[in-house]
């Protein structure tokens, strides 16, 4: 499984025995001595989640006009966002789901805080449809519950069927999740030295025991999970880009648009993977346990998730000329030349030229560049989410009509806040949770001592 | 207090594989092993039947499919039925849609509730945890335990075979 050829660095780096493993990774949990700069960054972090409570209580408050969307064009940055942010979490099912089942060693060392990041993306891609609401304390309204109104949802609607899909990806990411945790919160429960601390795990860790009886339905069903999770991933992101799809606005109506999405995601997912793995694995010294070739198979995912993606753009330019509708053709253009340009010239500069420095394999090891260059990829896969959302609708089939979204403070403040809470949500559950699988790690140190 | 059985504990897989294989071919049967990781080998040692999860869970994701299906059905054949610019009532290309989401949830409830089911889980205490040397992957650690309950038990003699299969130390579980 884990050949170690001079090209390939082994998944592991050096000798490590059993307790050592569980010893060091459980200690950054348990002993809660943790770096003062961690908590520097969580302080920033919660300067953020301040101002994005203060931006939804102004926003609700206000109204959705507060930050710059009138018609023609009624969905802003609300919807990009929540479409950036949920192709963020589909990495994280990706990573651990599809590497589970391709049974790929090195997903071991990194998959737990991939789902991690599943999780907290989704819970924040959650909350911008509901802000988009308006009036966000209706929402209820899209789930069929017997009320007073006497009526259903509209089952036809992709708005119910993203209502759908959002929920249920955001509960079987728990319980993929959890499922994963309970062996190594089982370690905790043992390794914790407090008494608050033994009953905080061990009431999480149900009792596991680590029977050889226990341990074969748990794979099974952690497999079929996983089988579970991967149809769902493509299906929540097509469903995504459903939303878009069924309007007949010029640049949405586009049978592209699921695979694209889907690939989009991806892109944008694995760089947030390596926004974050890259600081985590310096931060704690986990450097051998999350080494350099986790992070060039990331990056080697990632430009090919981005090719996809530049395929998609060429993709939806060649069909707008195609389709020989003046307006599918005029919002293509005025999406180069429009009021949008900067954005769209700079959209492609990230994510098709500045991804193709990822075929260097020198580039692809260096650290602190990588954790640039996929930075530099979030931001482009957040203005193409903006560009798509915002460029169709300015450009509709009205030209008496066309208008522009500007982007206002409360744009940035809630896209800010949102990426500081998310953050603050990581360094807590870096703080309370294992954040590397200890027990998968475990195996594969066997699986390549064996092979010693 | 009686005795739940004995607790051997090996350094490492194989010491606990080969002495699972040695205490199998005596003949004994009640026995559970114990370790941090899963141990493919002890499968097929231990006899452990083939799981029924598998149906479970895909009986869980036909039910969630089934149900939501039906429930989008009956809101617009029975309870509610509007009919806009002659369209059918029940249009099921877009309703497969939140079945399928339905089905996926369905399945993943059926499989994480039934694993846990199956092992008895959440549980508040197991004897296992009376024995001092069994602190559940304290670091590596591998543990065999003979039940007292197995026919092939004498107290001496079991305690021997453990010894001599090179167990680090063999220690009784108090029930």
């Amino acid at each position: 499984m884990a050949e170690a050829s001079a090209n390939s660095p082994a998944v592991l780096r050096g000798r490590h025995d059993f307790p050592e493993i569980s010893g060091r990774i459980g200690s950054i949990v348990l002993s809660g001595r943790l770096p003062r700069h961690f908590w520097t960054a969580f302080f920033l972090c919660f300067l953020l989640v301040l101002l994005l409570l203060y931006s939804i209580t102004y926003l609700i408050a206000v109204g959705v006009g507060a930050y710059g969307i009138d018609i023609p064009v009624a969905w802003g940055t609300m919807i990009s966002n929540f479409v950036w942010w949920i192709g963020i979490g589909h990495a994280g099912t990706l990573i651990s789901a599809v590497l589970l089942l391709l049974r790929q060693p090195w997903r071991a060392s990194i998959n737990r805080f991939a789902e991690a990041m599943t999780l907290f993306a989704v819970a924040m891609a959650g909350l911008f449809p509901i802000l988009h609401l308006g009036r966000p304390w209706f929402f209820y309204w899209l789930l069929p519950l017997p009320n007073v109104h006497m009526h259903w949802p509209q089952w036809r609607s992709p708005l119910v069927w993203d209502f759908a899909a959002i929920a249920t990806y955001a509960t079987v990411s728990l319980l993929f999740w959890y499922m994963g945790l309970l062996p190594d919160l089982a370690v905790l429960r043992d390794r914790a030295r407090s008494r608050r601390a033994q009953l905080f795990y061990g009431i999480l860790a149900l009792g596991w025991r680590g029977s050889a009886y226990h341990w074969s339905r748990y794979q099974v069903v952690y497999f079929l999970l996983a089988a579970l999770a991967t149809p769902l991933v493509v299906s929540v992101h097509s469903i995504v880009s459903l939303d878009f799809t069924f309007a007949i606005t010029p640049g949405y109506h586009s049978t592209i648009f699921p695979p694209y999405f889907v690939a989009g995601a991806l892109l944008s997912g694995f760089a947030m993977v390596l926004t974050i793995a890259i600081p985590l694995r310096w931060a704690f010294s986990v450097e051998d346990l999350i080494t350099v070739r986790h992070m060039d198979n990331a990056a080697k995912l990632m430009i090919a998730a981005g090719m996809i993606v530049a395929y998609g753009y060429v993709s939806e330019a060649f069909f707008a000329w195609y389709s020989g509708e003046p307006y599918e053709r005029a919002m293509m253009v005025q999406r180069a030349i429009g009021p949008y340009a900067p954005l769209f010239w700079v959209m492609l500069c990230l994510n098709c030229g500045v991804l193709q420095l990822l075929w260097f394999r020198r580039i692809r090891r260096n650290m602190p560049l990588l954790f640039a260059i996929a930075v530099a990829i979030n931001i482009g896969m957040w203005i193409e989410r903006y560009i798509i959302v915002v460029t169709g609708p300015s450009r509709d089939y009205l030209p008496s009509a066309w208008g522009e979204q500007s982007l206002t403070w409360l744009d940035f403040g809630i896209l800010f806040g949102s990426i500081g809470t998310f953050f603050a949500l990581v360094f807590l559950f870096i703080r309370i949770l294992p954040a590397i699988t200890i027990f998968e790690v475990e195996e594969v140190a066997e699986e390549e001592g064996k092979l010693r | 207090m009686s005795l739940y059985g004995l607790m051997a504990v090996f350094a490492d897989s194989e010491a606990l594989v080969a002495a699972a294989r040695h205490m199998r071919q005596r003949g004994y049967r009640r026995m559970d092993a114990f370790s941090p990781f899963p141990v493919k080998e002890l499968d097929g040692i231990l006899e452990i039947p083939k799981t029924r999860l598998p149906w479970v869970v895909l009986a869980g994701g036909i039910a969630g499919a089934a149900i939501v299906y039906a429930l989008i059905w009956y809101s617009v054949e029975v309870d509610y039925p509007i009919n806009a610019g002659g369209r059918p009532l029940h249009s099921w290309p877009p309703f497969v849609v939140i079945a399928f989401e339905a089905g996926i949830l369905g399945a993943a409830f059926a499989g994480f509730l039934g694993v846990l089911a199956a092992n008895g889980l959440p549980r508040y205490h197991h004897p296992v945890f009376n024995a001092g040397s069994f602190s559940y992957a304290s670091g590596g650690k591998f543990y065999l335990l003979i039940e007292a309950a197995d026919p092939k038990y004498r107290k001496g003699v079991t305690r021997g075979q453990l010894t001599r299969l090179g167990a680090e130390t063999v220690e009784e579980v108090e029930a």
